[in-house]
């Protein structure tokens, strides 16, 4: 989860997040009505949620008055990222605007004098980040983001697959635009603190018979381990049968995409993930998940 | 942050095990391939490690609590060690051996909830449909989406409940939502792409043959298929069972026989050409869809062999067929209690008695809407030659609304209510139709389980009051029973998986897997290296 005051923004990734800020408020414009997440969308009656016009104001608001704190994309900073926050620990409508209005006691988040439709509009703003990418028209170009996917410079599909494509024993992105950009962002650029990792870290296994199996762990328990290996393979051991288990702490996806890539490309990377979906575009409250 | 690159070497070139059309027509082995367990719906296996003689020391071996579940329909899959169970809009990949997660799918984005009866199998993919008519396929393995096609509508009122099957290369699915108007079918989809290759209504159009069988509400006349069929690869025929027509309590705005409602049907597989049908209930204003196994044996009959396909119908009847062509051969009555017809005539027809509609006050008729039997797996076994399933005997209230259909307003045309009841687990001999032995259960007539038998004459199956049993197959003798907790709606199956035969079955919330007592030796924890 996200830890306040371990972010730091590299020039590089400074320069993504300007670019795609600048698109997201533009872009926003096209997000649906129903393009959130979870019930506690569905609950909203204010009819700024939702609104293109509204959310684009409320983008215009972030930029100046939020994006210091939280990020120009609200993926944090000085204050907490928002776009996880919602996708872990959703709050109302109600909730975001009573804290943008009344500020946190206690802590650096001060209260607010904007209006009534001012703080709608950046609680429909704030609405709209948490959307899935898919729904959302991102920048950068898909194409050339589906080139990197499954070339050699990123080496993407040596791990992911997507509808069947590419190695299976990473989790599977042929859903992955049903989640907010600025996570599938995160989760390329910053892997290490992706903290998803229980029952997929990358293990290798010595059995007592002398083999050894290299993979991920799909679940691992003190008795029992199922391990899926490069090429897709899925082990069921008994704990009974190994030797040594060596396991990685950390996730096994290189978090150096952020130099080894440009901006241009990682941009259009996100491009192409974005527009992974299991249904097309189709508007849905939520999107598919697979684990 | 460190930056490291998780270099993946590969040990071994494991062999690429896939499930072939081969494999499932071989019926039950160590795997469970599909639904029934064979293509002719018995329900089967010729495992034979858990005997009578040993029943008796069957324990539970593992638990998995199915999120969200309430009611689980599914009868789990099992190929190499890894079983497949459903539950509504999700899959969950167990170990088979220990019941920890492998891997699960979710589908949020279907809104409607709903049973779901379970996957199938083919390749490397596992299939199953959502509530809003997606064919999914996933890799077995890690639950990588392969592809996600729509095949039904569910603005017209269609769901689907039942596994898919899967026969060569194409997936075959049902539909469900015959109690609110819809018009139902069964389609073939291509197992590689989700593609549709055929699709057969269960119900005609305005203008075609059998529309003259049914009034203005044509269609939206029902006839859902959500239970899974059978196939005779000699005669490259599905066997599918078709639901109730619509209003279910009202016959008045569909004079007629209602084409093809209550009705088995035989299907070309390659086109989906209907090569005969067999109504059971012509008619039917007492919601008793045909929806119970059609299982193909071949038995002598006046001398010569016959393909037959054996049928127990929630009317109160068992029937068998000649399953080349439909021709009635034999019915008998399945339950004792049964007053809305006095028998069968020669021609499969029932003969009916006066009085026995719904009506605006009530009438008491049996079976109830329940049916004298429903979707449970059957078990036919080829050792004893008996055919095994669950019968209710009990009856219920059946009152009919004159007020006007509404298609998709789930308007039934009336309603039921059954009270008291028993269920009997029952061997009927398919030679004569008549019953040879019986196990009555307790509970509260909720009946909802089916049955496995194997090749060491035991059978499996859940009692009406929570209760996994075995029983001896020759003889219905109690062998074992195990208290699940809470009650049953799902049928067992058994499987292989290291030497160690198991057998498995969903309860209302969770899949347990059962398997002969072995002390459990102490398990050294190997050596644990975290690397950094």
């Amino acid at each position: 989860m996200f830890i306040p005051g371990t972010f730091y923004i590299t020039a590089v990734k400074l320069i993504i997040i300007v670019s795609i800020m600048r698109a997201v408020a533009v872009l926003l414009l096209a997000v649906p009505l129903l393009a959130q997440h979870g019930a506690y969308l569905n609950e909203s009656k204010n009819p700024a949620i939702g609104n293109p016009a509204s959310i684009a104001l409320g983008a215009k608001l972030f930029a100046t008055s939020c994006a210091a704190c939280h990020g120009p994309d609200g993926s944090g900073g000085r204050g907490p990222n928002l776009v996880r926050r919602a996708v872990w620990h959703p709050l109302s409508d109600e909730m975001i605007f009573s804290t943008i209005r009344n500020g946190v006691p206690g802590a650096d988040m001060p209260p607010t004098k904007l209006e009534d439709d001012q703080t709608w509009n950046l609680v429909a703003f704030i609405h709209a980040l948490t959307g899935p990418a898919s729904e959302n028209k991102v920048p950068g170009d898909a194409a050339a983001g589906e080139s990197l996917f499954w070339g050699s410079k990123t080496g993407c599909s040596n791990c992911h697959s997507i509808r069947g494509r590419g190695s299976r024993m990473g989790p599977d992105l042929t859903n992955i635009g049903s989640q907010p950009l600025a996570v599938i962002k995160d989760a390329l650029l910053f892997t290490s603190r992706r903290l998803t990792l229980a029952g997929k870290e990358g293990v290798t296994v010595t059995m007592k018979n002398g083999g050894v199996i290299k993979g991920i762990a799909r679940n691992r328990s003190n008795y029992a381990l199922q391990v899926v290996d490069a090429k897709g393979e899925l082990h069921l051991i008994s704990m009974d049968d190994v030797k040594e288990l060596i396991v990685l702490d950390h996730s096994p996806m290189p978090n150096d995409y952020g130099t080894r890539l440009s901006a241009g490309e990682v941009r259009d990377l996100l491009a192409y993930l974005a527009h992974q979906t299991v249904r097309g575009s189709q508007i849905a409250s939520n999107g598919a998940r697979n684990q | 942050m460190k930056s490291t690159l998780f270099v993946i070497t590969l040990f071994c070139v494991c062999a690429n095990a896939q499930v072939r059309y081969e494999d499932i027509l071989k019926g039950a082995s160590r795997n469970w391939l599909t639904y029934a367990g064979t293509y002719q719906g018995s329900r089967y296996s010729p495992l034979k490690q858990i005997t009578p003689e040993n029943a008796g020391s069957l324990v539970s071996k593992w638990v998995y609590h199915v999120p969200n579940a309430n009611g689980l329909r599914t009868s789990p899959i099992v190929y190499n060690g890894v079983m497949y169970v459903t539950n509504s809009n999700s899959v969950y990949a167990l170990d088979a051996r220990s019941g920890r997660l492998v891997w699960q799918y979710v589908d949020t984005r279907s809104k409607k909830g709903g049973v779901n009866r379970g996957a199938a199998i083919l390749g490397n993919s596992v299939y199953f449909t959502t509530t809003d008519n997606y064919l999914t396929a996933l890799d077995r393995q890690t639950g990588a989406l392969l592809f996600s096609k729509q095949f039904a509508d569910a603005e017209k009122g269609i769901t689907s409940t039942s596994a898919p099957l899967i026969v060569k290369d194409k997936v075959i699915v049902g539909s469900a939502g015959g109690d609110s108007g819809m018009r139902g079918f069964i389609a073939a989809l291509s197992a590689t792409t989700g593609e549709e290759v055929w699709r057969t209504f269960t119900v005609p159009a305005k203008g075609e043959p059998g529309a003259e069988s049914w009034g203005d509400l044509v269609e939206w006349g029902g006839g859902g298929t959500w239970l899974s069929g059978t196939y005779d690869p000699a005669l490259n025929t599905l066997f599918w069972t078709t639901g109730n027509p619509w209003p279910d309590f009202n016959g008045t705005p569909r004079k007629g026989t209602n084409l093809y409602s209550c009705s088995l049907i035989a299907l070309d597989l390659d086109t989906g050409k209907m090569k005969w049908y067999f109504q059971f209930t012509p008619h039917d204003t007492h919601d008793w869809d045909a929806q119970s196994w059609p299982v193909l044996i071949d038995i002598p009959w006046h001398g010569q062999t016959r393909k037959v396909v054996l049928h127990a119908n929630r009317n109160g009847f068992f029937y068998m067929l000649d399953r080349t062509n439909g021709e009635f051969l034999r019915a008998t009555q399945l339950i004792d209690n049964v007053t809305w017809a006095s028998g069968i005539d020669d021609q499969g027809r029932p003969v009916e008695l006066p009085g026995k509609e719904p009506n605006a006050d009530g009438n008491w008729v049996c079976p109830s809407v329940k049916g004298a039997t429903n979707w449970m797996g059957q078990s036919y076994n080829p050792g004893t030659g008996l055919l095994y399933l669950l019968t209710l005997e009990q009856c219920g209230m059946y009152t009919s609304s004159s007020q006007k259909p509404v298609p998709m307003k789930n308007f039934g045309g009336g309603g039921a209510t059954e009270e008291g009841g028993q269920v009997f687990l029952r061997a009927m001999d398919p030679k004569t139709g008549k019953r040879v032995w019986e196990y009555p259960m307790t509970g509260s007539g909720r009946m909802w389980t089916g049955v496995v038998s194997t090749a060491a004459n035991i059978l499996f199956s859940g009692d009406d009051d929570g209760h996994m049993i075995a029983l001896d197959a020759r003889d219905g003798k109690h062998l074992w029973h195990f208290n699940m907790g809470e009650g049953l709606t799902a049928s067992p199956i058994t499987y292989e998986v290291d030497g160690k035969q198991y057998v498995a079955i969903a309860s209302a919330t969770a899949i347990f897997s059962f398997g002969l007592f072995e002390p459990m030796k102490p398990m050294a924890t190997p050596k644990v290296v975290v690397q950094h």
